[in-house]
């Protein structure tokens, strides 16, 4: 993702935030309005499409009966992983996407992942045999900055928006018989979501840090710390991006800023997915 | 063998965490806030222009560095520095054969790439401009909190290599177990934590450089991690700093 | 198995010359030069153009026309079952060749020396024709990108299964086994562009079937035109001519 900006943009940008207000009029702790669209791949178990300004994920989730590892037989599984399309740009084409695809899934599965977000044991079928696998595809269609965020608000929504069907398992089962299965098309249960961690990027420039920075404001970071909170208050996990140094204390407060702002963000993002579920349930 | 050279070797681990609020013994008796033993040093005399080799407990790093020299002729022009970063695992690295390990290859890259973002802002990059400098790490043993361990190697071997630092960058992990923390954790302990925060820090700039934190954390129990672990690598950092001056 | 019944009804209710529900949306990459989704009954493709711009490895410029360059790439979740291809599989090479080819022979590429277009496809879902609907896509992009072209080129498949020439095949009936012919015309200029057949046919039938996708060409470039069109004029209107 290359900007290229002139001297007087750097400085314009630079000066407005350290005033409070950025170049789309925002102040530093505003997110930018957030459409969320579920539902957008038929053929997913869930899927959602976030949009922020310009940038634009769809992530699907798609639920496959899979064993338990062996390690953890009372747990299903969940992977992430995020696609970076071509059409981003052309600098993302072929393998040169990848490494930004890389970097997002890793940041994505120990920000969503680390804590009891999605409650595993409740994906198991048949212990140590039979369990539910959720495959959880993110794709960037468009970039403008935060993509972390959007895509840990698309992945709530998304796995709110699954539907996992029923599954009645045949009983007398043999120790070391494979379990057979019947899949209830007509009734689904819900992942609960609740629990789920969002993830607030805090991008500092200057002396001050943001959320929800543009493609523009991110190359005049020095540094950006992604902090997933849940409803609780709770860290879930904390990663840090850019070169330069910070103090611990910084790091602190940027903790308690992300906890302050995520109230407010996490009632933001419930109300528009209760809104996309209902219009399309409608 | 004399007893100078003996190498340590932990236990097997006994007691698995039934009850994770009480006190426990540390499989290798060691106290919660206390560090395994370290065992470091510089120029193994290879090829490299530094090495460094670093041992804590059975955590067993190879760190060299070759450099800074001219950056491939493909690469564009670029008026700072390049760094590039590798860490690999060698077969025996962890009781299973670790390339039969799922994910084997995601974790060489995830760990090379956080070598990368915790040493990108500490080595200045405009004093070898048009260049690049390798930094390769090799895990001989992994026997848990590698990333610090490969960190802390790491930037002993670019001292060694002469290569300019803004600092000696230290790293720690420390794991939450229940309520309570430990520094330095073993594969074990890792396998039972409850959260896990690892820091990479320059203590005389009293910079953070990288920091991950998995699990869910209270605040109040990150300030105490902080707090915890940039202590420890003040530590750190006097130990190396010795090691460096040792080796003249 | 029975791709036509009695009633002369597909499995998907249509006709046998019946083209899936067309949509087409212009702009939808707002990062991007030119952008449009197209969608053929349940396959969506999105396309984004990037360019002309200044070549970006030197070696491959041009001196007298422009380099077009074209990625085709499937997300993992467009296909029923979940499988992870990676970037450039053989398939896509393909299928990016067969798209760029096509569209280097309408866009006027000897009135931008030196210069480099990059035309990125990603299909979102998957049901048969994603090819076609590429090319539909891409053409969309590049006009609104505002390249220069000397008509617009679309493209339809069609079949032959049951003794009976089918237009527009989806996924079951493309992986039905029949013949399967992909044209690609250039609209206004009524020159074929694009011609891909796998399977045999005799050939009377195969004119048949050409026809077929002849005239299911015809009829999606209507579509895209009006779709230009309403483009334009929403331009214009936002303009305040």
């Amino acid at each position: 993702m290359s900007v290229e900006l002139s001297f007087g943009e750097k400085n314009f940008i630079q000066g407005g935030i350290e005033q409070n207000l950025r170049a789309d009029g925002r102040q530093r702790l505003d997110f930018r309005p957030m459409p969320i669209e579920t539902g957008v791949i038929p053929q997913a178990t869930g899927s959602a499409r976030i949009r922020l300004g310009s940038t634009d994920v769809i992530v699907s989730v798609k639920a496959e009966l899979g064993r338990p590892n062996s390690h953890h037989p009372g747990k299903g599984k969940v992977v992430i992983y995020v696609d970076c399309s071509s059409t981003v740009g052309p600098s993302f084409q072929g393998k040169k996407g990848e490494e930004l695809s890389s970097e997002l899934s890793t940041a994505l599965q120990k920000c969503l992942l680390g804590g009891s977000g999605i409650d595993l044991s409740s994906l198991i079928l048949v212990e140590g045999k039979l369990c539910w696998d959720l495959y959880i595809d993110g794709l960037i269609l468009s970039s403008d900055g935060n993509l972390l965020d959007a895509l840990g608000a698309a992945v709530k929504a998304a796995l709110s928006n699954s539907l996992i069907p029923k599954v009645n398992i045949l009983p007398d089962l043999a120790a070391d018989e494979e379990p057979e299965v019947d899949i209830i098309d007509e009734e689904y249960t819900q992942i609960d979501t609740s629990s789920l961690p969002v993830i607030i990027t805090l991008t500092k420039v200057g002396k001050q840090y943001i959320v929800d920075a543009t493609l523009e404001e991110e190359s005049q970071m020095s540094s950006a710390v992604s902090i997933s909170l849940n409803r609780n208050g709770q860290i879930c996990g904390l990663i840090k991006r850019g070169g330069a140094g910070l103090n611990p204390s910084v790091i602190l407060d940027m903790i308690s800023v992300a906890k302050h702002v995520s109230i407010r963000y996490i009632a933001t993002l419930d109300s528009e997915i209760s809104t996309a579920e209902a219009s399309s349930a409608s | 063998m004399s007893s100078s050279l003996s190498t340590y070797a932990p236990k097997k681990l006994q007691r698995r965490f039934e009850n994770k609020e009480k006190e426990w013994i540390r499989s290798d008796n060691r106290g919660f806030l206390q560090c395994r033993p370290a065992f470091l040093k510089t120029g193994s005399g290879n090829a490299a222009s530094g090495s460094a080799f670093a041992e804590f407990g059975s955590t067993k790093v190879i760190v060299s560095i070759f450099g800074p020299r001219e950056s491939k002729k493909a690469m564009m022009y670029s008026d700072i520095g390049r760094l590039n970063c590798s860490v690999s695992l060698t077969t025996f690295a962890t009781p299973v054969r670790s390339k039969a390990m799922m994910g084997f290859e995601q974790n060489e890259k995830d760990l090379s790439s956080m070598l990368y973002k915790a040493l990108e802002g500490v080595i200045k990059l405009d004093t070898f401009p048009k260049t690049t400098v390798d930094v390769f790490a090799l895990v001989l043993q992994s026997g848990g909190s590698d990333l610090s361990v490969i960190i802390s190697c790491a930037s002993l071997a670019l001292a060694d290599a002469g290569i300019q630092m803004y600092d000696l960058l230290t790293s720690v992990s420390v794991a939450r177990v229940g309520n309570n923390l430990i520094i330095d954790p073993t594969n074990e302990e890792e396998n039972e934590q409850d959260g896990n925060l690892t820091i990479a820090y320059m203590p005389s700039r009293n910079e953070v450089s990288q920091v991950t934190l998995t699990g869910e954390w209270s605040t109040g129990k990150i300030n105490q991690a902080m707090e915890i672990s940039v202590a420890a690598c003040f530590k750190l950092g006097d130990v190396l700093r010795n090691i460096l001056r040792e080796s003249e | 198995m029975e791709f036509v019944n009695l009633q002369g009804i597909r499995l998907d209710g249509r006709r046998p010359k019946e083209l899936r529900q067309l949509c087409a949306e212009i702009g939808v990459v707002s990062k991007a030069d030119g952008s449009a989704a197209f969608e053929m009954g349940n396959t969506r493709v999105i396309a984004a153009v990037f360019g002309p711009r200044a070549v970006q490895n030197r070696s491959q410029k041009i001196a007298n026309r422009a380099l077009v360059r074209c990625e085709y790439s499937m997300a993992k979740f467009s296909t029923g079952d979940r499988v992870r291809r990676p970037k450039g599989d053989r398939r896509s090479m393909e299928i990016s060749l067969v798209i760029r080819q096509t569209m280097e022979a309408c866009i006027m590429t000897q009135l931008m020396p030196n210069s480099q277009i990059d035309i990125c496809l990603q299909v979102l879902q998957a049901d048969g024709g994603t090819r076609s609907a590429c090319i539909n896509a891409a053409t969309l992009a590049l006009a609104d990108a505002g390249i220069p072209m000397c008509d617009i080129v679309v493209s339809c498949s069609a079949g032959y299964l049951n003794t009976t020439p089918l237009l527009d095949l989806n996924y079951i009936e493309d992986s039905g086994g029949g013949p399967d012919v992909t044209v690609g015309i250039l609209a206004k200029m009524n020159k074929v562009t694009l011609l891909q057949m796998d399977n045999k046919l005799p050939f009377d039938t195969f004119e048949k079937v050409m026809q077929l996708a002849i005239d299911g060409c015809e009829a999606i470039s209507k579509y895209i035109r009006e779709v230009l069109l309403e483009n334009t004029k929403q331009l214009e209107y936002r303009r305040g001519l």
